[in-house]
């Protein structure tokens, strides 16, 4: 190793973070923090920040196979529709069915995980674009959601079932602590793995990526069947916490998870992104939303502020890395 | 009075890393058909996108009907009445033949103050123009997209001659064509050339040339090597004048032990670039395969690779045979495959040196899924040292190496996996001299020190020549030659490469 560069100081390294993506994000997130602390004494507390992080769950989990999907330059539009077969199959399968509740926990997230690998399947064995393909499932899934649940609702669930929603453990919410872990773990697989280094590949370059000898088809059917796993997790994540089932649960989220995504510096086109940026860019947006209301802003005033910072922190982090590269 | 219509003279044109045309010359008389011939990439289109006002060139003068000109843009050749007939590009396929024919000068009339189409006028004007071609078969009020390739081209023609073309650019007009198609086309080439239309016929087959053309003008490497009246010359002179280039800057080719057989292919089919093709490449051998552009040499490659996997047929990796129909199985086989598309087939472009040497070997850089990043990089130094890859380390972003460079990025990727054969789609073009050399270099030491067994495709005759032991020649998906490395030469080779006749030179070849 006579050549090799010497390794990296502290101070080196610690200035290669900030001007990372994710660096100049967290320090967006920071100032942003420490703004709304100032307008109002309920926002910084331990109990709100905690309670916030319950309500981000749903967004959080489904963000982390967003990233992915995302990485590879496609798109799933159908996460929100997805989350609502599952929660009504739950329900359904629980007290139509007559399903012992554990078994419809588990046919519920199944069919999370079977509507994504349908969408996978036709994405790249029929060579529908994402886009399409999980646009008309958004219709379709939801639609089946509507048609098997007839408008009814299933509540009376047992008492051990709503833990997971409404729990905590060891002072945590109990599904935040799936938050972390699954972070945690995806985290690396998308760093470390193979799995990984594909996805990034296919969305740098899907035909060179095949003429490499990758599985791409079948790295691809993977992360969409993991798409709809996730959203089928929350899915029966979000029937916990809110006791009831209804067709029409996690309607729209799939705009919220898309927005964290690509704020969290992952390139709509694909090729780049970080889980961690991801999850920067949920807890950013949620804690604007909660801070906001709690300072007495409007909530139409405070949609337009999320929009505003969205817009801001993306050109700031285009300015940032622009000039790293330049450099 | 001269009948010279058009004389261009000392003309030099020059892209970035490349001279396109060097003090070439050329001219077209009035009612001529004039063939302008020449290998892949001797300055054919440059030098009809000068004439045509797509380029402008660098020095050089040009002179229409006597009179000096220069076009800064297509349209302003298109009013001086020079038309050319792209390969099916420039028609509206939704669009009716008369819309097409009169598209950007369509009659008008004034109605109700505003200027609008003349349709009537429009769509007998165009039945008018077609009368003139003495075709009177097509339903002008038919959308293009509806026409067979023939009868869109001569859409094509009775557009350009709507604006009262006198030079009328055809480039490589048969090639998609049918043979009635192309008698038709004929006919309608020599009745232009008596109404005193002078065309420009750009052409691979070198009987069209003979059979229509007047005069036949050769570039190679960009430089007018001969012009003549067709009846003075003949088919073995058109092709010595087309790639009787120097051998130059090659690397001797290292002698090799030949071993067993590596890959064979038994009657492979994927129509219509692969057909019924056999053939076989040994340890140490390097088989090249030679072809226009066009002929199947790429498409057969990526059959053998699983890209396009086969319809039928036969593939035996060291006498046993195999299934590919994936590019992970032919990779798994030991078939590595540096392609002709290197930025998009080759590399990730946006990714490191060390992401890319490693790509097709991530199982054995990793453990347990996970990639050892310590074993990528030494993988990458290795690679960046033995094929002296110039870059400033391993993390360096391929797309900004030099194309030569990434050429080598390539090749390592593929070494990586230590295949047993390797495929090579024309590995040294568009890199320089030094790199070519060097890549040339490699290949020989690969193939004689390590008996890997290479196929190369390659468009470069000297390239095949002095690098091949064997040499293989493919035409419109089929394989019609096959020399050995001493009967081999330039004249035979391309006679293969081009000519009707040569089936009959191949297979009397032993």
């Amino acid at each position: 190793m006579q050549s090799a560069p010497r390794n990296p100081t502290v101070v080196e390294k610690l200035r290669r973070y900030l001007i990372s993506q994710e660096g100049v994000l967290f320090l967006i997130m920071l100032v942003a923090v420490l703004f709304l602390a100032t307008r109002t004494d309920k926002f910084l507390t331990v109990d709100n920040l905690l309670q916030q992080g319950r309500f981000m769950t749903e967004v959080g989990l489904i963000a982390i196979p967003m990233t992915y999907i995302i990485i590879t330059g496609g798109i799933d539009l159908s996460v929100g529709s997805i989350m609502g077969l599952t929660a009504i199959v739950l329900g359904w399968s629980w007290q139509e069915l007559g399903f012992p509740l554990e078994l419809a926990i588990v046919t519920g997230v199944l069919s999370g995980t079977l509507a994504g690998f349908v969408n996978g399947l036709f994405i790249v064995r029929v060579g529908v674009p994402p886009l399409i393909m999980t646009l008309a499932t958004l219709a379709l899934f939801r639609g089946l959601a509507e048609g098997i649940s007839q408008a009814r609702s299933a509540r009376g669930y047992p008492e051990w079932f709503f833990e997971l929603g409404q729990g905590e453990v060891l002072g945590i919410p109990t599904q935040l602590w799936l938050v972390i872990v699954s972070v945690i773990i995806f985290a690396i697989v998308l760093a470390r793995t193979q799995l990984g280094r594909a996805l990034y590949a296919i969305g740098n370059n899907e035909t060179g990526a095949r003429f490499s000898g990758l599985r791409v088809n079948r790295y691809l059917l993977l992360i969409y069947s993991f798409s709809g796993f996730m959203s089928g997790l929350a899915g029966y994540i979000f029937v916990s916490r809110v006791s009831t089932t209804r067709s029409d649960m996690g309607t729209g989220i799939e705009l919220d998870v898309i927005a964290a995504v690509v704020l969290g510096g992952t390139s709509i086109f694909g090729g780049t992104g970080s889980v961690v940026g991801t999850m920067i860019g949920v807890v950013l947006i949620q804690l604007l939303k909660n801070g906001l209301a709690l300072s007495g802003v409007t909530s139409d005033a405070t949609i337009v502020v999320i929009g505003s910072v969205l817009i801001f922190a993306i050109l700031v982090n285009n300015f940032v890395q622009l000039r790293r590269d330049g450099s | 009075m001269s009948d010279l219509l058009l004389r261009m003279r000392g003309i030099n044109k020059s892209f970035p890393g490349v001279q396109a045309l060097k003090d070439a010359h050329f001219e077209v008389r009035r009612s001529e058909v004039h063939a302008l011939i020449g290998e892949n990439g001797a300055g054919k289109s440059t030098m009809i996108k000068i004439v045509s006002g797509v380029y402008q060139p660098d020095s050089g003068d040009m002179q229409l009907d006597g009179r000096a000109v220069q076009f800064a843009n297509p349209r302003e050749a298109h009013l001086a009445g020079i038309a050319t007939m792209y390969q099916e590009l420039g028609l509206y396929p939704e669009l009716s033949v008369a819309e097409n024919i009169f598209m950007g000068h369509a009659p008008m009339k004034k109605r109700l103050g505003l200027n609008t189409i003349d349709w009537e006028r429009m769509e007998s004007g165009a039945e008018e123009l077609l009368a003139e071609l003495n075709i009177h078969d097509l339903d002008v009020g038919a959308k293009v997209g509806t026409l067979n390739v023939g009868n869109r081209q001569r859409v094509e023609i009775a557009k350009a001659l709507s604006l009262d073309a006198q030079i009328l650019i055809m480039d490589e007009p048969t090639a998609a064509l049918t043979e009635s198609d192309v008698e038709q086309l004929f006919s309608i080439v020599r009745l232009l050339r008596e109404r005193g239309v002078s065309i420009i016929y750009i052409s691979h087959r070198l009987n069209e040339v003979f059979e229509l053309a007047d005069r036949v003008t050769v570039l190679r490497d960009g430089e007018t090597i001969g012009m003549q009246p067709v009846a003075v010359t003949n088919e073995a002179e058109l092709i010595n004048m087309m790639v009787g280039r120097k051998i130059e800057n090659l690397f001797p080719k290292q002698e090799a032990q030949i071993g067993n057989v590596v890959l064979e292919v038994r009657n492979l089919q994927r129509p219509p670039l692969t057909r019924d093709i056999s053939f076989s490449v040994r340890a140490g051998e390097i088989v090249g395969l030679a072809g226009l552009v066009g002929s199947g040499r790429s498409e057969t490659a990526q059959v053998i690779f699983g890209v396009l996997p086969a319809e039928s047929g036969d593939i035996l990796i060291n006498g046993a045979p195999v299934k590919i129909s994936r590019p992970s199985e032919a990779v798994a086989q030991g078939i590595g495959y540096v392609p002709e598309d290197r930025g998009h087939q080759g590399l990730i472009r946006e990714m490191s040196i060390r992401e890319n040497t490693s790509m097709a070997v991530l199982e054995t850089v990793s453990r347990y899924t996970f990639i050892n990043r310590a074993q990528e990089r030494s993988l990458a130094n290795r690679s960046i040292e033995q094929l002296s890859i110039r870059a400033i380390g391993p993390e360096q972003i391929t797309n900004k190496l030099s194309g030569g460079n990434q050429q080598k990025v390539v090749v390592s990727k593929w070494l990586a996996s230590e295949p047993s054969l390797l495929i090579m789609d024309e590995p040294t073009r568009g890199i320089d001299v030094g790199a070519k050399a060097e890549i040339h270099r490699l290949m020989s030491r690969l193939a004689a020190e390590q008996s890997l067994a290479i196929l190369m495709i390659s468009s470069e005759l000297p390239e095949i020549l002095a690098m091949s032991d064997r040499i293989l020649v493919m035409r419109e998906g089929r394989l019609v030659g096959e020399f050995s490395r001493a009967e081999a030469t330039q004249g035979r080779v391309a006679h293969a490469m081009m000519s009707e006749s040569a089936r009959q030179v191949a297979s009397a070849a032993p």
